[in-house]
């Protein structure tokens, strides 16, 4: 990569440039802070004062296709970037015309069209988005970087921990910015920190680390100036500690002398950036006072005026609330045929072709997980990928669950397709907090701007005394979140043609398969198919009784429903094969039929797809009923290790029997 | 320009607080950043700051020391110098916040089947409760359990309360019930096969092929003789569950009757002779319309059964049985009273038509109120019609045969019909229903006066 040159110093264009962000930024959160008072601030509001300087002067060295992750404190990161101060302003007044049309708020700011990826509530995991960002342009092979601001309190969490390690490893094109204010809400880092400092943690990574004066502009434009020309040039990550304060209380409404006095404070606001600068800046004849007057007098009719826009705009319509939960695009294509010719197999190889065509197809794809490299996976999801398609797309990970699920996550954001090979669900769950509140919410903050093409596949189920740490099937607990698509199949076929579909819609897939259906073959053309979301199978046909079962489960119903049969019992099966979306209108029509419904599941009962699927029949098929709708569960346990303790926590073949009698009892 | 000074919100979900007093006298001036009061949220007292200038006017009747605030409640003014504050949109003591959301309107009760889940209906049971004298209060007029608790302890049913606890109770599985509403079952005169005595589907259907049984005793053994087996076609099978019901749901009688029958063919001989075409009446035309007046008399042979009540129409819509390929049809002529016999003659004539060629729609055989069903042309003297549910009654109609008949001490030959009328008990008693059947006789034996209309 050719080295980029990044004039670190400030000439006088650049330097009223700077100025003009930091008052439009100083400005823009005094209104804010006194709307918050009044009232059209619906909800938390923590402002930037005291902290301009530092993404007005780093910022200033950054293109529109350079991305920005952010946190909480971050009206100034997005107005940095170059948001209006109309869309930010609107947002916070919860008004259609705002950024992210009224569905985040201050915390959740996105403005994606100039690189502005999204504030966050979270702490901590924009650290790990960026190197996501960064990962992309890896990818792509674009001179672009990534910026994630965060604040002293994010550097304890465990994301900063993960995201230095992959962006050093990996030597991402990314700058991490952490604005030490000293508080994180009231407590002081020189409580919560070993060391006094930040910037010096980076040598621990590898990467160089810089420890600044948060309000001096020359001083983090000159560094921040550096690590840009790094990271567009090769030279991979920065870590920059910008040392502040912020001169207004955490958030809006809240007290602030309890964990810090007023003289600190007062002492503080003499540090203040904007007067600082406009002081050296002047005496350095940089720049002339009258100048900088006439871009605060500017900048003071640009906010007053983006005010009332906001104040004058109309709040989203109600009816909308519930959109953008997913991508809207064009319908799926309707289900294929079902499989022909002799061609058989395994479930895994099934995948393997999928992602082998599709990796073929689509250079944005690529794989992280532990092992996936030249091991081929630990189920050999990935066999004779690495030598194919390299290193970058098929990169072998740390062991740090959490960290590249959120980088995955930032990946997706930013343009390319990531596939996250988890191995076992209980590892993922680490990532629990990435998957739920960013993963899934993506595409919905910002108002269907983002997509979220991110697949994140690994095994699940009990079996061979894999015990509790390696057994789990919490695709019910996935299912519950708005956002995720979850995906459960149980033939070679489905899978196959599932994850074909995994691989090209623009949702985040959670694709489980059952460790013990790995190896089970069965037919599957060679030719690429895609299976859409949301369309249940009907794996046998039959009158008397309705059996919903997925993944593993499917194969006890239907060994089940063949005994039955010699007794003349007709059993129709059901296999759900995505439990998000759940296709309930095969099971009604079923049920409509049969009169009786038993679901059949290995994860627990309580608040799962089975009991799931049992309210929404007993709702929609009333009347339809003839005996109570049963579900057959895993035992409400964790998994034990013996052989005998482990068979008998679930359902088998002789247990679906016995429960599909039962209910015809009923 | 008068700024107003309102109460912030501290916190993330304050809806009031205690102001505690103000930091600036009324009529001081106050500069953007100055603390103006103080605020008792739900943490702890706070310095709260103004954002704007200008001279602070405190209106006399805002809120005092310790008096609580709404959010976003106004309490004072700052005004330029010489300005006058708006003193009077300030309101005394706590103002009123956001009115509280508007009180769910209930859905208007619905009145005709009864509506009530598995729970309520074990309840009703124990309670000894009949809920199809019940009005539901849930949604979409829904039965609740505070309904059936409600009756069991209105006076009328006091008597009854105390059914023991434990007891055997029936059940019927919600598909069940669908099942007997759809074959004209009552699920509670039947004995379930489930768990704990459910009545199940197959119940239903068992108890509907065994009331078949009864009329047709040989059926279950006729099955294992060797023969062709005709298979059921939907109407068959319509038909034969609305007569099971018409014997099963109701409770069926049957009176019989002569009728001088003498006018009726003179006035058919003269509708014959003036070539009216199709809209030459038939016998059936004419007992249709005579019916419909007897009918205006006696309404109750008009009437339907239904959970909520005894349902009497606004107007008389007569269905007539008519023996097509496919088996047998009640097309159902709409308001009869209302109608000219030429009218009658129209429509009955467009009806048949439409019956044989497999072109009625359901519309044109719902809403009728009684029945005639006609089979004079058969030869047959008298029979037993059943009843065309959730009608009360059906009037057979026998050939018309000369026979020696005493009219003014003479033996005279006259044209003679039987008549005979089933009707529902549960509905009408014996003697209202006689006397129906016998004005029905006077007005075909007098036909002419009645079909005027
Ligand atoms: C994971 C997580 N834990 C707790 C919080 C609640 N919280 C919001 S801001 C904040 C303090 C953050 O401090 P810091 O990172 O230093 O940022 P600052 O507010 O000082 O800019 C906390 C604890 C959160 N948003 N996310
Ligand atoms: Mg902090």
């Amino acid at each position: 990569m050719a080295t980029v040159e990044v004039n670190k110093h400030l000439t006088k264009d650049t330097a009223l440039s700077v100025f003009r962000t930091m008052q439009i930024i100083r400005q823009c959160e005094e209104q804010l802070a006194k709307s918050h008072q009044r009232g059209l601030v619906h909800g938390a509001c923590h402002t930037y004062v005291g902290e301009e300087a530092i993404a007005s002067s780093i910022f200033a060295h950054l293109r529109p296709e350079d991305v920005v992750f952010s946190t909480h404190r971050g009206h100034g990161h997005a107005l940095a970037k170059g948001l209006h101060p109309r869309e930010l302003i609107a947002e916070l007044y919860g008004r259609k015309t705002g950024c992210s049309q009224g569905r985040g708020g201050s915390m959740h700011l996105f403005k994606p069209e100039i690189g502005m990826m999204g504030t966050s509530g979270i702490v901590g995991p924009c650290i790990l988005h960026a190197c996501g960002g960064g990962y992309t342009f890896k990818i792509q092979k674009k001179d672009n970087v990534a910026v994630a601001c965060f604040g002293d309190g994010a550097v304890n969490n465990g994301a900063f921990h993960e995201g230095m390690n992959m962006a050093a490893i990996w030597n991402l094109p990314v700058i991490l910015v952490c604005e030490n204010n000293q508080f994180a809400t009231e407590v002081a880092f020189s409580y919560s920190s070993g060391i006094p400092d930040v910037g010096r943690r980076a040598e621990n990574y590898g990467i160089p680390g810089f420890e600044v004066d948060g309000n001096d502009v020359h001083e983090i434009f000159r560094v921040g100036g550096e690590a840009v020309e790094r990271a567009r040039g090769g030279g991979g990550p920065t870590l920059i500690e910008c040392k502040t304060y912020r001169t207004r209380a955490h958030a809006e409404g809240m007290g602030d002398f309890t964990y810090r006095t007023r003289e600190d404070v007062e002492e503080w606001k003499t540090q203040c950036p904007l007067k600082r600068f406009r002081a050296a800046a002047i005496s350095d004849d940089l720049v002339t006072a009258a100048e900088l007057d006439e871009i605060a007098a500017e900048v003071k009719a640009l906010i007053a005026e983006s005010h009332e826009f906001a104040e004058a705009s109309e709040y989203p319509d109600g009816a909308t609330a519930a959109k953008h939960v997913y991508f809207e695009g064009p319908h799926d294509p309707p289900p294929p045929a079902p499989p022909q010719g002799e061609r058989q197999t395994t479930f895994v190889a099934g995948t393997l072709e999928a992602l082998d065509h599709e990796m073929g197809n689509n250079p944005d794809i690529f794989v992280m997980g532990e092992g996936i490299g030249a091991r081929g996976g630990n189920f050999t999801t990935t066999l004779g990928l690495y030598e194919k398609y390299g290193a970058e797309r098929l990169c072998d990970t740390p062991i740090c669950e959490r960290g590249f699920v959120g980088l995955g996550c930032g990946a997706a954001m930013s343009g390319t397709r990531p596939l996250i090979d988890f191995m076992f669900i209980d590892f993922i769950n680490d990532s629990f907090g990435e998957m739920i509140n960013q993963i899934a919410k993506m595409q919905y903050m910002s108002s269907g701007r983002l997509k979220m093409p991110i697949l994140l596949r690994g095994c699940i189920g009990i079996g061979h005394s894999a015990a509790t740490h390696h057994s789990g099937s919490y695709h019910s607990v996935y299912a519950h979140i708005p956002g995720l698509r979850v995906v459960t199949p149980a033939t070679p076929y489905d899978a196959k043609g599932l994850f074909t579909h995994a691989l090209r819609c623009q949702d985040p897939v959670l694709f489980l398969e059952h460790r013990e259906l790995m190896s089970i073959k069965g037919p599957v053309p060679a030719e690429p198919y895609e299976i859409p979301f949301g369309q249940a199978a009907i794996a046998r046909e039959g009158n008397d009784v309705t059996v919903v079962a997925l993944s593993l489960m499917l194969h006890h119903a239907l060994d089940a429903a063949e005994k039955l049969a010699n007794r003349g019992i007709s059993v129709e099966v059901i296999d759900p094969r995505t439990v998000s979306p759940l296709d309930t209108d095969t099971i009604l029509q079923s049920v409509g039929k049969t009169g009786r419904l038993l679901v059949v599941d290995e994860a627990f009962t309580p608040c799962s797809v089975a009991s799931e699927i049992a309210a929404r029949v007993a709702d929609a098929g009333f009347d339809d009923l003839d005996a109570p709708i049963k579900t057959l569960n895993g035992v409400f346990t964790p998994t034990p290790y013996a052989p005998t303790l482990e068979k008998e926590i679930v359902p088998n073949p002789e247990t679906v029997q016995q429960a599909i009698e039962d209910l015809l009892a009923e | 320009m008068a700024y107003d000074i309102v109460v912030p919100r501290l916190g993330w979900s304050m809806d009031e607080g205690t102001f505690a007093e103000w930091l600036k006298q009324d009529g001081d001036q106050v500069n953007a950043g100055d603390m103006l009061f103080i605020l008792e949220g739900e943490k702890a007292a706070q310095e709260i700051e103004s954002f704007d200038s200008g001279i602070l006017r405190i209106p006399p009747q805002g809120p005092q020391p310790g008096d609580t605030v709404a959010v976003g409640q106004l309490l004072g003014y700052l005004v330029e110098e010489g300005e006058e504050p708006p003193f009077e949109n300030i309101s005394v003591g706590k103002a009123t916040t956001k009115s509280s959301s508007d009180q769910e309107s209930k859905p208007p009760q619905k009145d005709s089947n009864v509506s009530a889940g598995p729970a309520i209906r074990r309840l009703a049971r124990d309670l000894n409760v009949d809920l199809t004298a019940l009005q539901g209060t849930g949604p979409a007029g829904r039965i609740t359990q505070e309904d059936v608790r409600a009756a069991s302890k209105a006076p009328a049913n006091l008597p009854a309360t105390a059914t023991p606890m434990g007891g055997k109770r029936s059940t019927s599985s919600p598909r069940a019930r669908r099942i007997a509403r759809e074959l004209g079952l009552d699920p509670t005169t039947v004995t379930g096969t489930g768990r704990g005595g459910r009545v199940r589907e197959r119940d239903i259907r068992a108890a509907a092929a065994q009331a078949g049984k009864t009329t047709a005793p040989a059926t279950s053994s006729l099955a294992s003789l060797s023969g062709k087996t005709i298979p059921i076609t939907p109407i068959r099978r319509t038909i034969a569950e609305r007569m099971l019901a018409g014997i099963h749901q109701a409770a069926p009688v049957t009176l019989t009757t002569k009728v001088n029958a003498t006018n009726l063919v003179n006035l058919r001989v003269q509708f014959k002779a003036a070539d009216l075409g199709s809209q030459t009446p038939s016998f059936t035309d004419l007992i249709v319309k005579l019916s419909a007046v007897a009918l205006t008399e006696h309404p109750l042979l008009s009437a339907q059964w239904t959970e909520n009540g005894i349902v009497v129409p606004e107007r008389i819509n007569v269905a007539f049985a008519v023996d097509t390929a496919a088996g047998l049809l009640a097309p159902v002529i709409e308001d009869v009273g209302a109608k000219t016999i030429r009218q009658i003659a129209t429509d009955a004539q467009a009806l048949i038509e439409a019956a044989n060629a497999s072109t009625l729609t359901a519309e044109q055989m719902r809403n009728g109120c009684f029945t005639v069903s006609n089979l004079g042309g058969f030869g047959v003297d008298a029979f037993t019609p059943i009843i065309n549910l959730p009608q009360a009654a059906i009037l057979g109609v026998g050939r018309i045969a000369k026979e020696p008949v005493v009219v003014d001490n003479q033996i005279v030959i006259q044209e003679v019909m039987a008549l005979s009328l089933t009707f529902d008990h549960r509905i009408v008693d014996g003697a209202p229903a006689a006397r129906f059947l016998d004005q029905l006789r006077s007005c075909i034996e007098q036909p002419s006066p009645w079909l005027m209309g």
